[in-house]
C-alpha cells in the first residue's frame, strides 16, 4: 500500500523503517524520502508522521515535519523572476 | 502603505476584512480558489429551528458585502511563501509581491487522508472533494459511493450526497494501521460520537430526523453493534465493518468489507464486497498553517483543535508583531466560529491601525466567539473548549518565558 505517492513510499517500508531505527517523523522522512516528493509532502505528511508517532514521543511544541517554502508550485519562469 | 493584506477568503478572511473596511481601512483579499467562500461553499444543512444553512448564498452575502465596501479580492493566486524584510510583511504569489504591515493568515483546514489498501485507484477521493463536486459545481462524484470514516463530517456529507440523489451504500469504519489507530477502533469511534451526542445542542443527531434521535443514539449506546449498521437517512452506518481493500481495475468498482471485533481487528471468513464507483475518505480535518509555520510563529500540538495551531492570544495575534490568524487555521470548528473569529481580528487590526479606538468593541467580539462556540450547532471536537484553555496557557506561558529572556 502507497503511502507517499510522489516518492512511492509504502506502508511496509515505513513501518520496518521506523520500527527499525526508533526514529523522529524527520529521520523517517529523511531516511525513505517519504514526503520529499513534488508536492511537498501535502499528500502524505499526517500519514508520514503518525507512523513514526506509533514508535515515538510527540513534541508538542514544535511541527515535527517542518514546513518549507515554496508551499505551494511555483513555475519556474517566476522562480526565476523572467516576465514575458 | 496601510493597505491591510488578508489570504484566504472563507468565512473568516472575508468578515475580518469586512470589519476592517468598515473601521476606514484598505484590504485585499488573495485567496486561490476560484470562488470566494472557502470551505463555507459545499455547506448545506438544516439546523434545529428548521432553517437551512446554504453555504453558497452565505458565501455571496459576505462577498457583496465586502465589494461593496470597496475591497479588493484576487482569487486564483495562491501564496507561496511570506516573510519578514526590514519590518514588512512580504507575500510571495506567482504574479506578484505585496507588502503590508498587517497580515491576516485565514487559509482554514485540510482534510486527513487515511490510507486503504486500493486508495490510489482513480474514482477514490476525500470527502470534502465530494462535497465540492456535489455542492459546488453540481457535478455527480458517481452513481453509488462507499464513505470511510464515521464522523460530524462524514455524516453531514452523506445526507447532502443524498440530497443530491446520490446512492450511498454504506458509511464504514477503515480496516486500522498505524494511521488510522483510531478512525478504525469502534470503541473510538463510537464514543467520539456518544461525546458529540451529549452536546447540547446535539450536532450529531440533529443533523438527522427528529426520530433517529432517540433510535440511533439507543442504538448507539449498546456495546454490540448490530453488523448490518444503524440507518441515517437510509444509509447504514456500520461500526462494526471496516473496508480492507479497495478494488477495481482502471479505477473503483467496489470495497471489500469485513466484520471487526470491538477493538477493530478483522475477523476472518466475514469478507463481502460491496460494488461501487466512488469512494470517499473522510479522516478528519487538521489547521491549514503552512503559511504560519514559514513565518516562524511557535506552534503546538492540540489536539482538540486538529492538530498543530500557531500560538496566538484572544485578539488573534500571533507572536510575530504585525501577523494575525483567525477561522480553522486556529482549530477545527464550524462556519459561524471562524466568522465571529475574523471579526475580532478584524477588529484587532482595524485598532493596532487606530491607535486603540476599537477596545471595547474587541472585548465584546472576544466574548461573542465564546457565545457562537457554545451554541455552535456543528462540533468536530467535543473537547473544544478544553483545547483553547490549553493554547491560552501556552500563551501566558510564552509571554512569561519571553520576559524572563529579555531580563536575564
Ligand atoms: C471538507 C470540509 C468540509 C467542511 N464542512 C463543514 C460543514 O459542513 N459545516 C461547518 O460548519 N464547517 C465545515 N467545515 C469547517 C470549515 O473549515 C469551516 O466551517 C469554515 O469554512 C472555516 O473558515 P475559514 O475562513 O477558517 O477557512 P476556509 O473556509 O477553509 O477558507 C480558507 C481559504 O483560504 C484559502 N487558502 C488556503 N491556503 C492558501 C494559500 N496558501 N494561498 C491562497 N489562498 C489560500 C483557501 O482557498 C480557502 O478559500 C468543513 C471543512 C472542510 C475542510
Ligand atoms: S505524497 Fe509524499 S511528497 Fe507527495
Amino acid at each position: 500500500m502507497i503511502i507517499c505517492r510522489c516518492e512511492e513510499v509504502t506502508y511496509g517500508e515505513l513501518k520496518n523503517t521506523a520500527e527499525t531505527y526508533n526514529c523522529s517523523a524527520r529521520e523517517l522522512k529523511l531516511r525513505t524520502r517519504a514526503g520529499m516528493g513534488y508536492c511537498g509532502g501535502r499528500t502524505c505528511r499526517s500519514m508520514v508522521d503518525s507512523i513514526a508517532h506509533a514508535s515515538t514521543e510527540r513534541d508538542v511544541t514544535q511541527v515535527t515535519l517542518k514546513y518549507q517554502p515554496p508551499i505551494r508550485p511555483v513555475s519556474f519562469g517566476s522562480l526565476g523572476e523572467i516576465t514575458k | 502603505m496601510n493597505r491591510v493584506i488578508v489570504i484566504g477568503a472563507g468565512p473568516s478572511g472575508l468578515s475580518a476584512a469586512i470589519t476592517i473596511a468598515e473601521n476606514g481601512n484598505e484590504v485585499l483579499i488573495l485567496d486561490e480558489y476560484m470562488l470566494a467562500g472557502g470551505r463555507l461553499l459545499g455547506q448545506l444543512y438544516e439546523e434545529e429551528n428548521g432553517k437551512w444553512w446554504n453555504g453558497i448564498k452565505e458565501s455571496k452575502s459576505l462577498h457583496d458585502k465586502a465589494v461593496a465596501l470597496g475591497i479588493e479580492i484576487r482569487l486564483g493566486t495562491p501564496v507561496s511563501n511570506i516573510e519578514k524584510l526590514d519590518g514588512s510583511w512580504v507575500i510571495y504569489t506567482d504574479e506578484e509581491t505585496h507588502y503590508t504591515q498587517h497580515l491576516l493568515l485565514a487559509t482554514g483546514a485540510a482534510e486527513v487522508p487515511l490510507p486503504i489498501p486500493g486508495w490510489t485507484l482513480p474514482g477514490v477521493m476525500s470527502v470534502g472533494a465530494a462535497q465540492v463536486m456535489t455542492n459546488v459545481h453540481r457535478v455527480k462524484p458517481g452513481n453509488r459511493g462507499v464513505i470511510i470514516g464515521v464522523n460530524v463530517l462524514s455524516s453531514a456529507i452523506a445526507m447532502e450526497l443524498k440530497l443530491a440523489d446520490i446512492d450511498v451504500a454504506c458509511i464504514t469504519l477503515p480496516k486500522m494501521n498505524q494511521v488510522t489507530k483510531e478512525s478504525g477502533n469502534p470503541m473510538d469511534v463510537m464514543n467520539s460520537l456518544l461525546h458529540v451526542s451529549h452536546m447540547a445542542p446535539s450536532a450529531f443527531v440533529k443533523f438527522g430526523s427528529k426520530l433517529m434521535k432517540n433510535e440511533f443514539m439507543k442504538k448507539m449506546g449498546i456495546t454490540f453493534f448490530p453488523k448490518k449498521g444503524v440507518k441515517m437517512w437510509d444509509i447504514p452506518i456500520m461500526l462494526r465493518k471496516a473496508v480492507i481493500n479497495i478494488y477495481g481495475e482502471n479505477a473503483v468498482e467496489g470495497v471489500t468489507i469485513a466484520t471487526i471485533n470491538a477493538s477493530g481487528e478483522v475477523i476472518e471468513g466475514t469478507e463481502e464486497n460491496i460494488s461501487a464507483d466512488f469512494v470517499c475518505i473522510a479522516g478528519g480535518l487538521y489547521p491549514l498553517a503552512e503559511l504560519a509555520a514559514v513565518a516562524g510563529c511557535p506552534f503546538y500540538y492540540i489536539e482538540e483543535l486538529g492538530g498543530y495551531v500557531p500560538l496566538h492570544n484572544k485578539r488573534m495575534e500571533t507572536v510575530l508583531d504585525g501577523l494575525y490568524v483567525a477561522g480553522n487555521i486556529t482549530g477545527v470548528e464550524g462556519a459561524k466560529v471562524a466568522i465571529s473569529q475574523g471579526v475580532t481580528a478584524g477588529l484587532a487590526i482595524a485598532n493596532n491601525l487606530s491607535g486603540g479606538k476599537q477596545e471595547v468593541e474587541i472585548n465584546e467580539a472576544i466574548k461573542r466567539i465564546e457565545h457562537t462556540r457554545d451554541n455552535a450547532f456543528i462540533q468536530f471536537h467535543p473537547a473544544v473548549k478544553e483545547g483553547k484553555e490549553k493554547l491560552q496557557r501556552y500563551w501566558e506561558e510564552y509571554g512569561q518565558e519571553v520576559k524572563v529572556g529579555v531580563t536575564s
